[in-house]
């Protein structure tokens, strides 16, 4: 058949109208469109049986109770747990961003040894019966040297089981060189040995108080048990709760307070005492209180006739209105008028602790704000501010010592908490570094590290990395890389705070006794230990008396021991409360008098020391014009668990931008040293520098430099690390003359253009 | 070399020359081609575009190449159907141009949208609500009158003329083109006043939305109007282009006068007709939606007020006024520089109708959003360029585009 | 309830109240678990991160210590515009958006939007948030995703969905009850439930049952932009001034509330 030009055309238009009318083009499109909708790389999230499992949250010391919701064997989502005492149905960011910690590629999966240097380390991983004996061979080594007492521990926290059997493991062995990582309620704690005479927590009936003023203490911010405390801001709001927050920085507690009260930087305590002295001057305290259950509130006499100037006295002659004024700023009227309101409610609450609470601040700060609960009448009262019996729920026999630990534990303690020099505290581990890396040889030669993560949240941490350096052997007891475990020699890894089981003290400032249990929530994904389990099969490697303290099996033998009846409750329930009623003024006190002291003996020689009131913060107005301060957010995590990917997205882009933490100046600061908004400047302080990006913001005062904490992390993943600057690199510590706990609240600091 | 190729009685530049000119613009266009893959295969982050800047820089050039090649629908209504038969002479230009920047639209909306391979959704899943659904079938419809428009020209090159059926089917097309002339301003008509749409509907964005009459806000007009206003004038720039590159007449002066004069009536009517939409904008429609004129225009490192007095007085008015003139019209440097400001003009028009409207805070609490290009953005913008100077290179060296240059440039 | 109540169509919206809001992002964490939203190595760039709920700061301007600041979270507003043509889904040129008129809820449908972003040109909120990226999930964190919201892909726009998904699932349980209708509680977004300062409220504004119908109509409640007739179904309740009036465009001259526009 010929093909003329003219059937060749028809034919091609043929062909063109056949195809387009038959179905091919039509499913090709079809296909492609749908190969559009899932491409094979996206990911489809499996279905399964769905499931909700109950459990309490470790990841920080705030203990809220978590709903986890399971497809199959996955956790995908975690809530707050309807009921639970205190967080009832909510959860915070971090905690409901968990499951990114649960299935983080940074999960540490076997132990680890290091095989290079602390600077370059080199993991490798070990099987755990290496790693246990080589831990134990190291202490058993040290035992045999005569040095028990150069194992030292730190710890997240001093509370709780897995905290107390390192404690107890220190003491089998012989060292007493027991730390946990500061907090404010070391702080509150001091206060109420002073002012009380008793061994107690602190507890806020806030639920109850009707009139609240705080000095400083991030009620937003993530200070107390965080939730708790949001959930009690707005039940304040709603029954028109007068809210009064004292803070040099519009913080978002200042911003959500009924009133701000703008002081200048490190004059709370002032403020505090004004307040006081106006109380008193107007005779507006608690009668009844001041007159039969506290001691030295007027001048006395002793048995020797000699005259004693009471606490009325020392406040009315030396916290003038005109002066306290001056010192902190704030109109004479206003304060004023704060301490009537005060003074006025029924049940009025005065708060200390700045910020999260992270650093326990300066006890007679924390004296000065308790003084006004006392003045109020308000303590042990309903809505006012308590002493809890601590949880008394681990009563194991005391551990056996041979005679190496009892000639270990009577050396004096590496930080010097409870030495000649600072008598009165349990554990002062800012203190270390400095210690370690003025000595010759580090008198730490084996340091355990659990739920705590000291390289990064310890004060001038550059300084506390040069001394982990100087260590020989670190064991770092971690479920994911950190700062710390960057350092260790050993890494023994833990299941995840979903993947085991773990008691939760009452959190801080509660006033009643709520422990809570944490539980596997999945099926745990890799072989690590609960860090009890490695400790117990570690002293079962040492023999002897060391493995005869620890009769237990496993950790969850511990466990169930430990609460003995209550552990069927506990495991049912997830958890077991017990009120608390606490005990009237005449009954209430275990000082000398057994009255309410305002002032203290120890703070006499203290004063002669280094004063009273706030510390001041390291560095020379000459080279260091400036004060940094730091300030906290919810939206980042500050304790040793850092923030996850999720949470990073909330980061505020006036907080972080690229791999620079954005800081706060005033614009007349600003001006003044030539710096532009959302540029580049280099920030100094006496222990080191950053670069940073600064922000213009009328939040606060000129001459200050605000830097948000919890940022700076080098680890674990790229989410996470090398975004911003690590606070406290910048920061040095400043103890406290009475307590040597860390009373630094800032830093001298210079900002120039980068 | 090609010279079988070329029209018969015209003189072009030598083959290798001519290759010279392919191939750096071929360059170019390479460049544009790896930058749109790099944004196809990829994804739109190889853009600086963000979820504040949704519609950016290759948008405004798709807007502004859009109201640029609106001299071809307009010049067809002129000719076909008002009968002014001199503008013969430009039309093939006309539609040359407005073929290209057409389907640089296309092309452009093509690279735009963030799964390609479902841009048939918008026909598909027709939205009657939205001027870009009208935008798109007008537009898409358009095209194939472009193309139709196109084809009798491609046609007539020498070769392919010389088959019959190419031939017929050339003289069929010519003798039926009033109609696609017609149904082509008709459906310009459409979609030059949607794409004033898109904008204009936005009611949640005071410094785009206009009032108007059903559900054509003033906008719809405005572009219409603009599109069928300066279009000549850049068809008119680029045949002075054209003309100074090959250094030859191409159209005689009475053509381009008449175009320019009506250009400059359209130009001028336009103007006054903006400045009292701006007037009613900034008085009226703004205000009752809470913002004041200067608001739109300060508080950001860019967008001062200058922006709109370069786009309605000096790339509007001052054209307008000088092509209305005869004096001006005449006036060689008085012409070449009103039909560029002309064109300045509305380009600037759809910036500010596209970008400046991403920019404008409208929470009170929001912040200005300025934003840059990436380089694969400027090329993929550029890309389009490249490729109509390629396609006018080819299509002047081979087709009969301009019927008068025989005439005004003898060989012999 | 009469049968003509029970089909009175449902305006599902929020109040949200701004004196309680602490701006601690609880409710954006949850929203982004609960919905399978990405995340990125650097999401420092606030133009690109995808927040489906986004708490702003607004700050009062003045001078230290009279400065004040406010946290506004700010999911996906569901306007109704005017008679359901809300600024996105009037313009979305695929109906990939659309506006329901049974529950007021503004959906999206990822496999059917194409990426041409007109919505978010047409949003004055910035609710909508493109997929510049194909999402990636580090090795092993995929677990993580919950099968009740699809996951999306590169060159598609998304946006809060008021947690549509509790919804099919509370009335796929609620028919299997043989009932049609929901208690106020069996349907409730993941960030309402999650803000730990309560200051969140869900339901249904058309039900004087429900808390929001009180709420809303508050002296002090508002809605963002209001006078520009987007007609949103998120109130927000403040009773500092300054924030009332940040919530809206206003002239100089303006009374605060005293705007709104006709639709
Ligand atoms: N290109 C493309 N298109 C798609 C899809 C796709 O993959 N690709 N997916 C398809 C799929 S799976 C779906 S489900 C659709 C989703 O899209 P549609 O179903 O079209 O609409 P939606 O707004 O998602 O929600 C469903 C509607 O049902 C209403 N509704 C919910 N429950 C009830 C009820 O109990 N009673 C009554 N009367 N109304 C109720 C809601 O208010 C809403 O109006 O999109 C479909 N379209
Ligand atoms: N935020 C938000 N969430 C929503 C909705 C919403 O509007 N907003 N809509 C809801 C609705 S209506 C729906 S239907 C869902 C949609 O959510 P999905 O049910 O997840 O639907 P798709 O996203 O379309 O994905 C379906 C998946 O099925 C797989 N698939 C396709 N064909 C086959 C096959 O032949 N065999 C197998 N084994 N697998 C196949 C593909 O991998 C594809 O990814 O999302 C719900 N969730
Ligand atoms: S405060 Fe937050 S992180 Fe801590 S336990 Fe509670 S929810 Fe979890
Ligand atoms: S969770 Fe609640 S308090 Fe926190 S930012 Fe969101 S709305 Fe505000
Ligand atoms: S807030 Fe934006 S995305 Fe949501 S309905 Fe309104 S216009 Fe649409
Ligand atoms: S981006 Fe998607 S949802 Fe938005 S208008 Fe385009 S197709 Fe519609
Ligand atoms: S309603 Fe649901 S989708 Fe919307 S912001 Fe809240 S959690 Fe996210
Ligand atoms: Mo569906």
């Amino acid at each position: 058949m010929k093909i003329d030009r003219r059937s060749f055309l028809s034919l091609g238009v043929g062909a063109g109208a056949g195809i387009a009318l038959s179905p091919l083009p039509w499913k090709l499109t079809d296909d492609l469109s749908i190969w559009t909708q899932m491409w094979p790389w996206t990911p489809v999230p499996k279905d399964g049986e769905i499931r909700y499992v109950n459990s309490v949250s470790t990841l920080c010391r705030c203990g809220c109770g978590i709903k986890v919701r399971k497809v199959d064997d996955r956790a995908v989502k975690i809530e707050g747990q309807e009921g639970y005492p205190g967080s009832d149905g909510s959860a915070c960011a971090l905690c409901m961003s968990g499951i990114q910690r649960l299935y983080s590629p940074t999960a540490i999966r076997m132990p680890l040894k290091n095989t290079g240097t602390k600077d370059a380390p080199l993991w490798q991983s070990v099987t755990w019966d290496a790693a246990i004996r080589e831990i134990s061979e190291k202490l058993g080594k040290l035992r045999k040297e005569g040095k028990p007492q150069a194992l030292a521990c730190i710890s997240g926290s001093d509370k709780g089981t897995v905290p107390a059997l390192f404690r107890r493991f220190l003491q089998a062995y012989g060292s007493p060189n027991f730390m946990s990582m500061p907090s404010y309620e070391d702080a509150y704690e001091m206060t109420l040995k002073l002012m009380h005479g008793t061994d107690s927590a602190v507890g806020f009936d806030l639920e109850n108080a009707d009139y609240v003023i705080s000095f400083g203490s991030g009620i937003l911010e993530g200070w107390g048990s965080s939730v708790r405390m949001f959930k009690a801001k707005s039940a304040w709001k709603d029954k028109k709760v007068k809210t009064v927050q004292v803070d040099t920085r519009l913080s978002n507690s200042a911003a959500k307070a009924d009133l701000w009260l703008a002081v200048k930087p490190g004059s709370e305590s002032l403020l505090a005492l004004g307040m006081a002295a106006v109380i008193i001057s107007e005779k507006l305290y608690d009668k009844k209180f001041a007159d039969q259950y506290t001691f030295a509130f007027d001048s006395w006499k002793d048995a020797e006739g000699k005259e004693h100037r009471g606490f009325k006295e020392f406040i009315l002659e030396n916290y003038s209105l005109s002066y306290v004024a001056r010192a902190t700023g704030i109109e004479e009227s206003q304060i004023v008028k704060i301490a009537k309101e005060f003074a006025g409610a029924s049940a009025p609450i005065a708060l200390c602790g700045r910020g999260q609470g992270n650093t326990p601040g300066s006890v007679h700060e924390f004296m000065a704000v308790h003084a006004l609960n006392a003045l109020a009448g308000n303590i042990n009262q309903k809505g006012g501010v308590w002493a809890m019996p601590k949880d008394d729920y681990i009563q194991w026999d005391e551990a056996a010592t041979d005679g190496i630990a009892e000639k270990g534990l009577e050396t004096p303690r590496i930080d010097g908490a409870g030495t000649e020099k600072y008598p009165l505290s349990k554990s002062l581990p800012h203190r270390l570094a400095a210690i370690i890396n003025a000595a010759e040889k580090s008198p730490v030669e084996v340091l355990l590290v659990s739920g705590a993560n000291p390289l990064y949240s310890l004060p001038d941490s550059r300084a506390v990395k040069k001394a982990f350096g100087r260590i020989p052997f670190i064991v770092s007891f971690a479920s994911h890389m950190d700062e710390t475990s960057e350092m260790a020699d050993m890494i023994l890894p833990c299941p995840s705070h979903l993947e085991r089981y773990e008691d939760v003290p009452t959190p801080a400032g509660m006033i009643r006794k709520v422990t809570g249990l944490a539980r596997p929530v999945v099926r745990p994904q890799y072989n690590r230990k609960n860090a009890g389990d490695s400790l117990i099969l570690i002293a079962k490697a040492l023999g002897g008396s060391i493995a005869g303290s620890f009769p237990w099996a496993a950790y969850e033998e511990c466990l169930e021991k430990t609460f003995g009846d209550k552990w069927k409750t506990l495991k049912e329930t997830g958890y077991i409360t017990e009120d608390f009623s606490p005990p009237y003024w005449d009954a209430a006190f275990a000082t000398p008098s057994k009255k309410f002291a305002f002032m203290s003996e120890v703070c006499a020689g203290a004063e002669k020391k280094g004063g009273t009131g706030a510390a001041k913060p390291e560095g020379e107005e000459n080279t260091f014009p400036l004060l940094l301060i730091p300030f906290d957010s919810m939206r980042l995590a500050c304790g040793p668990v850092a923030p996850t990917p999720f949470m990073m997205k909330t980061v505020s882009d006036h907080m972080l931008k690229g791999k620079y933490t954005v800081v706060e100046i005033h614009p007349e600061t600003a001006q003044k040293y030539g710096l532009k908004e959302g540029k580049n400047a280099v920030l100094s302080t006496p222990k080191g520098e950053a670069e940073v990006k600064v922000h213009l913001s009328r939040r606060t005062a000129p001459g200050i430099v605000a830097m948000p904490r919890g940022l700076g992390h080098s680890g674990p993943d790229e989410y996470i690390s090398g975004k911003g600057s690590n606070f406290n690199e910048l920061i040095a510590a400043v103890e406290d003359p009475v307590s040597g706990l860390d009373a630094a609240w800032g830093i001298r600091a210079k900002l120039v253009k980068a | 070399m090609d010279s079988a190729l070329i029209p018969e009685g015209v003189k072009r530049c030598s083959f290798g020359k001519f290759m010279v000119f392919i191939s750096i613009v071929s360059a170019v266009l390479l460049w544009g081609v790896y930058a749109m893959l790099l944004c196809w295969l990829k994804g739109l982050n190889q853009t600086n575009m963000n979820d504040y800047y949704g519609f950016a820089l290759w948008i405004w050039a798709d807007l502004a190449v859009i109201a640029l090649g609106g001299g071809a629908f307009f010049s067809g209504f002129l000719k076909y159907l008002v009968g002014k038969d001199e503008l013969k002479n430009i039309i093939n230009y006309a539609v040359l141009i407005g073929f290209i920047c057409y389907s640089s639209a296309l092309l452009i909306l093509a690279i735009d949208i963030g799964q390609p391979l479902r841009g048939w959704f918008i026909f598909w899943h027709a939205n009657v609500h939205s001027m870009l659904t009208e935008v798109a079938f007008c537009l898409s419809c358009y095209f194939g009158v472009l193309c139709i428009e196109y084809i009798p020209l491609v046609l007539e090159n020498r070769q392919l003329n010389k088959v019959p059926f190419f031939h017929n089917f050339a003289h069929n097309l010519h003798e039926i083109m009033a109609v696609f002339a017609a149904t082509g301003a008709f459906l310009s008509f459409f979609h030059q006043g949607s794409l004033g749409g898109v904008a204009g509907v936005l009611f949640g964005r005071p410094f785009a939305y206009r009032e108007g009459v059903f559900v054509w806000p003033w906008t719809f007009f405005l572009f219409t109007w603009s599109a069928a206003a300066f279009g000549p004038c850049f068809t008119l720039s680029l045949t002075k282009l054209l003309e100074k590159i090959s250094g030859k007449k191409l159209v005689k002066d009475n053509v381009i006068e008449l175009l320019a004069k009506i250009s400059g009536w359209m130009i001028f009517t336009y103007t006054i007709a903006k400045i009292a939409d701006t007037y009613y904008w900034a008085v009226v429609t703004a205000p009752g939606k809470g913002q004041t004129l200067m608001e739109f225009y300060t508080g950001n490192a860019f967008y001062g007020i200058w922006i709109l007095v370069l786009e309605v007085i000096i790339g509007g008015l001052i054209p307008g006024l000088i092509l209305i003139t005869n004096k001006g019209r005449k006036n060689k440097y008085l012409l070449t520089t009103a039909i560029i400001l002309a064109c300045i003009g509305v380009s600037v028009n759809r910036w500010v109708m596209v970008l400046q409207v991403m920019a404008v805070p409208v929470m009170p609490f929001d912040t200005w959003a300025l934003y840059y290009p990436s380089w694969q953005e400027v090329a993929t913008t550029i890309l389009p360029v490249a490729y109509g100077v390629l396609l006018i290179g080819i299509s002047y060296r081979y087709m009969p585009i301009f019927p008068q240059e025989r005439e005004l440039n003898p060989i012999d | 309830m009469s049968a003509k109540e029970q089909k009175k169509a449902k305006r599902f919206g929020m109040v949200i109240d701004l004196d309680k809001c602490t701006g601690c992002g609880a409710c954006m964490v949850a929203c982004m678990a609960e919905n399978n939203v990405p995340f990125k190595k650097d999401e420092s760039n606030k133009l690109d991160s995808i927040t489906w709920m986004r708490v702003f700061k607004l700050t009062n301007g003045k001078e230290y210590p009279d400065a004040d600041v406010c946290y506004l979270p700010r999911p996906c507003q569901h306007c109704e515009g005017h008679d359901g043509h809300s600024p996105c889904v009037s313009v979305c040129p695929a109906t990939a958006t659309d506006y329901s008129r049974e529950t007021g809820i503004v959906s999206q449908i990822y496999t059917r939007c194409f990426g041409c972003r007109y919505c978010m040109a047409a949003c004055p909120y910035h609710a909508r948030y493109f997929n510049w990226w194909d999402p990636v999930w580090p090795k092993g964190m995929e677990k993580m995703l919950s099968p009740d919201v699809s996951v999306r892909m590169r060159g598609i726009v998304e946006k809060c969905s008021f947690c549509f998904h509790r919804y099919q699932r509370a009335m796929d349980k609620a028919h299997l009850e043989g009932r049609r209708e929901l208690a106020e509680n069996e349907y409730q977004t993941a960030c309402t439930q999650a803000c730990p300062a309560g200051a969140i409220t869900f339901g249904d504004l058309n039900n004087p049952g429900h808390a929001v119908y009180k709420l809303k109509q508050s002296p002090n409640a508002f809605r963002l932009l209001e006078r520009l007739g987007t007609n949103t179904k998120v109130y927000y309740v403040s009773e500092r001034e300054w924030v009332r009036r940040a919530g809206d465009n206003y002239l100089a001259h303006e009374k605060t509330g005293q705007v709104a526009a006709a639709h």
